[in-house]
């Protein structure tokens, strides 16, 4: 496989996803303000810039956030290189440069949900709310994971896709946890009180908010919520199981077996799992649960840099 | 026509249709349609606007789905429009089509004879058939190609030969060889797709022969260039997404099972072409090239490209990597050198052509410059060395500056240009949505002809492009053109 076709999948896969979990945590928070009519100092708009990691740029283009421009900001607009419109516009570009690598399914399925996503009316969604408009975008990614998985053979450019889709996931989820658990636990460290919307909000967004009932039949709680979100090694949204996948879309890439590594992306993938597994979310919490995450983001991030330097841009001497 | 069927094309699609002073493809006389048209002509002639409408619409959406667009930058962002697709076919029955085939498969083989020669030992230069200046004038002459011996001998391995049919004859007409990289037969593939999607009951009456074959046909032929035999690693060079004929270029590799690749993605080492892989660099024996001779090689020709690959060349010429078509085929695309092709033809194979070319005053000729200078208004004055219909003069539709212009422009450099007839281009009815019947559009076909060395294989029919707007003559898609499916029957009608 050519390495900028390599290339290519893991960003398709990464802007799908962003566009993806932009949405769902866009929803969420939308509709936990409006039943928090009586708290919304609790539960900002800032957190949401934030884990899109563009608060300087929002603050250039709005100054002050509200409803209305964070939902136009993260959804439509151009000048936000992460906003759903231009994640769907540069995944379905990546696609078009390997048009003749995916199957044809897949290729007419994210072209014609690039056409519905960049004809929305952003006026209109934004007088409807981002309800509709976040569950098409929702909808959309999980036909473009049904579709690829159901057309795409799954050799290597398969797994590109896997890890594209499963580490932007896994940064995601850090940001999103570290983001909301930041602005929700007070400076002296103790949580708000239990059962607040704020916790369901945040499993609901990744969707795991009755697979939290089911694990663990009680009310609400933060380090259960935590635990769910980073530790579960069975919930595709939790941060273990995305490095999971990763590793195990690199291991079938090298043909490594379990206990060694072909490459330092393999090596820290491997690290981090590591602690993933023996890690309890009582020690997350004693050490600082922001500092923990920070250095998962860090991990995250340096992954996705060997993974570049080992398949995509290596130096060729000629 | 019966008086009921008569009834029927009144109200229908045909309402008011005027066949003109042109050669209708369709009909012979109005409402007469020719045997080969007859059943079409009913199953089109009884379905009613709206019906037609639909089915447009849903080809329309088909297309757009799958991103069978074409790129115009006029807002500096770059819009995607469609081809337009005209649904009405362009039928041509098996006897006119064996004809073509002859005429294009001795035509396609005179070419690569003549530029087996003109890189060679000039054979054709020592006996005085062409002047030798006119041939090193010309602009995609390539001297560094003299004394390449390219794989197989074949220089000419896609040819896209375009025709027209003249109304005052009726008879076909070579306009251009289109030696270097003919684009359009993704449409001819996509156009039929879609045509028996959406028009599935058009078929019924009809045996049309079919088109599919022409990928594995094409890989056959690079597979076959191969410097190390069966163990071919072919691939097809693209400039990238931001060329018009992108689409086709990564649909062929689909078709082909190739690797679609750019410049970026190649490099050269020892002589030998590579591909950066996720494994490391793998070696590349053919490619199919879809970048112009003049940005190939960095090294070699234009030393600002980006979208080739240094050394390429060179590892060409030592024999390491197979190029189709080959460099330097420019020089049969040369307006000028087009004058010549009946000579070359009996010249190189002893016969006399088949298909009729088109009369061409060549300016750097004194006498010819002359008549060319004082008849300015009835000719198509065309540069030697464009295509794609720019650098043009369309006398009868030009004004008196613009002729003017093309006055000066040939005094100053006689040998760029040459100059035509108008050919009255035939018609064929065509869908105007604005008001929902049909009119006579001037269309032209590029059928697509492979060459392995030994025969040439034409895919049945071509491209027939379509001047959409009404009285327009040009037919290239820059300039507003459409497409239609193209059929040639197993039979008569």
């Amino acid at each position: 496989m050519l390495s900028r076709i390599a290339d290519s999948m893991f960003w398709l896969a990464r802007y799908f996803e962003r566009a993806e979990d932009t949405a769902r945590i866009l929803d969420v928070t939308y509709h936990t303000l409006l039943e928090q009519a009586e708290h919304p100092y609790r539960l900002r708009w800032e957190p949401l810039i934030a884990m899109a990691g563009e608060e300087n740029r929002f603050r250039q283009l709005y100054g002050e956030a509200n409803a209305h421009n964070v939902f136009e900001f993260l959804a439509f607009n151009p000048d936000n290189p992460s906003s759903i419109v231009q994640c769907i516009t540069k995944a379905r570009e990546n696609a078009r440069t390997m048009r003749d690598r995916i199957s044809r399914e897949m290729w007419e399925d994210i072209n014609g949900f690039y056409f519905v996503v960049t004809r929305f009316n952003a006026a209109e969604e934004i007088a409807a709310g981002p309800h509709r408009f976040c569950e098409k975008i929702k909808f959309g990614s999980h036909r473009f994971h049904g579709v690829t998985d159901a057309t795409l053979p799954h050799d290597d450019g398969w797994e590109f896709l896997r890890i594209g889709w499963s580490l932007e996931r896994a940064e995601m989820t850090a940001r999103l946890v570290d983001v909301q658990y930041h602005d929700l636990l007070d400076p002296n460290g103790t949580t708000a009180a239990p059962g607040n919307h704020q916790w369901m909000a945040v499993l609901k967004s990744v969707g795991a908010y009755e697979a939290y009932h089911r694990q663990y039949h009680s009310s609400i709680e933060p380090e259960l919520v935590a635990e769910m979100l980073i530790l579960n090694h069975q919930h595709p949204r939790s941060i273990r199981f995305s490095i999971q996948e990763v590793q195990a879309g690199l291991r079938a890439i090298s043909g490594t077996g379990p206990g060694a590594y072909a490459n330092e992306a393999e090596r820290l993938a491997g690290k981090v799992l590591e602690r993933l597994r023996y890690d309890t979310v009582g020690e997350i919490f004693k050490q600082g649960l922001h500092k923990y995450l920070r250095e998962l983001s860090r991990m995250s991030a340096a992954i996705g840099e060997d993974i570049a330097r080992t398949y995509f841009y290596y130096e060729v001497v000629a | 026509m019966s008086a009921a069927q008569a009834q029927i094309v009144r109200r229908g699609l045909f309402e008011g249709y005027d066949t003109g002073s042109f050669y209708d493809e369709m009909f012979s006389a109005p409402n007469q349609p020719r045997p080969h048209y007859a059943k079409i002509f009913q199953k089109l002639a009884a379905l009613a606007p709206a019906q037609f409408e639909e089915r447009r619409k849903l080809a329309d959406l088909s297309f757009f789905l799958q991103g069978i667009t074409f790129t115009v930058y006029s807002d500096g962002r770059g819009t995607e429009r469609l081809f337009p697709f005209d649904l009405i076919p362009r039928i041509l029955p098996n006897s006119e089509w064996q004809k073509i085939d002859a005429g294009l498969s001795q035509r396609v083989v005179a070419l690569n004879l003549f530029l087996q020669d003109i890189y060679g030992k000039q054979c054709i230069l020592k006996d005085r058939q062409i002047p030798t200046s006119l041939v090193y004038s010309c602009k995609h002459f390539h001297r560094e190609m003299i004394g390449v011996e390219v794989p197989r001998g074949i220089y000419t391995h896609i040819c896209g030969i375009d025709l027209v049919r003249d109304s005052k004859s009726g008879e076909f007409y070579v306009l251009e060889d289109n030696v270097r990289t003919p684009s359009g037969i993704s449409y001819v593939l996509e156009n039929r797709l879609v045509m028996t999607r959406t028009f599935p009951d058009a078929f019924e009456a009809h045996e049309v022969q079919p088109v599919n074959h022409y990928p594995a046909e094409l890989c056959r032929i690079l597979r076959s260039l191969s410097p190390r035999g069966a163990e071919a690693q072919i691939v097809l060079l693209t400039p990238g997404i931001y060329n018009s004929a992108y689409f086709e270029h990564s649909f062929l590799a689909q078709q082909m099972g190739v690797e679609l690749v750019e410049g970026r993605d190649l490099v050269v080492d020892g002589g030998v072409v590579f591909m950066k892989t996720i494994r490391g660099l793998k070696q590349v024996d053919v490619i199919y090239r879809r970048v112009d001779d003049e940005f190939l090689d960095s090294l070699c020709f234009r030393s600002d490209s980006l979208l080739g690959v240094p050394g390429l060349v060179a590892a060409y010429r030592a024999g390491n990597v197979a190029l189709a078509n080959a460099i330097g085929n420019g020089v049969a695309d040369d307006k000028a050198i087009y004058a010549y092709v009946p000579a070359f033809i009996k010249y190189y194979l002893g016969e006399e052509p088949i298909l009729n070319t088109v009369k061409t005053y060549l300016c750097h000729k004194p006498d010819e410059c002359k008549y060319v200078l004082e008849h300015l208004e009835e000719l198509v004055v065309k540069d030697v060395g464009e295509s794609g219909g720019y650098g043009m003069l369309i006398g009868p539709a030009s004004d008196r500056a613009r002729i003017e212009e093309f006055r000066q422009r040939i005094r100053a450099n006689p040998r760029t240009y040459i100059a035509q007839p108008v050919i009255p281009l035939s018609r064929v009815p065509s869908y105007d949505a604005t008001t929902g019947r049909v009119v006579g559009c001037h269309v032209d076909l590029r059928p697509y002809c492979l060459y392995d060395g030994e025969k040439v294989t034409i895919v049945p029919g071509g491209l027939t492009r379509v001047a959409l707007q009404y009285g327009s003559l040009v037919v290239n898609s820059s300039q507003g053109g459409g497409s239609k499916d193209t059929w040639v029957l197993r039979g008569e009608n």
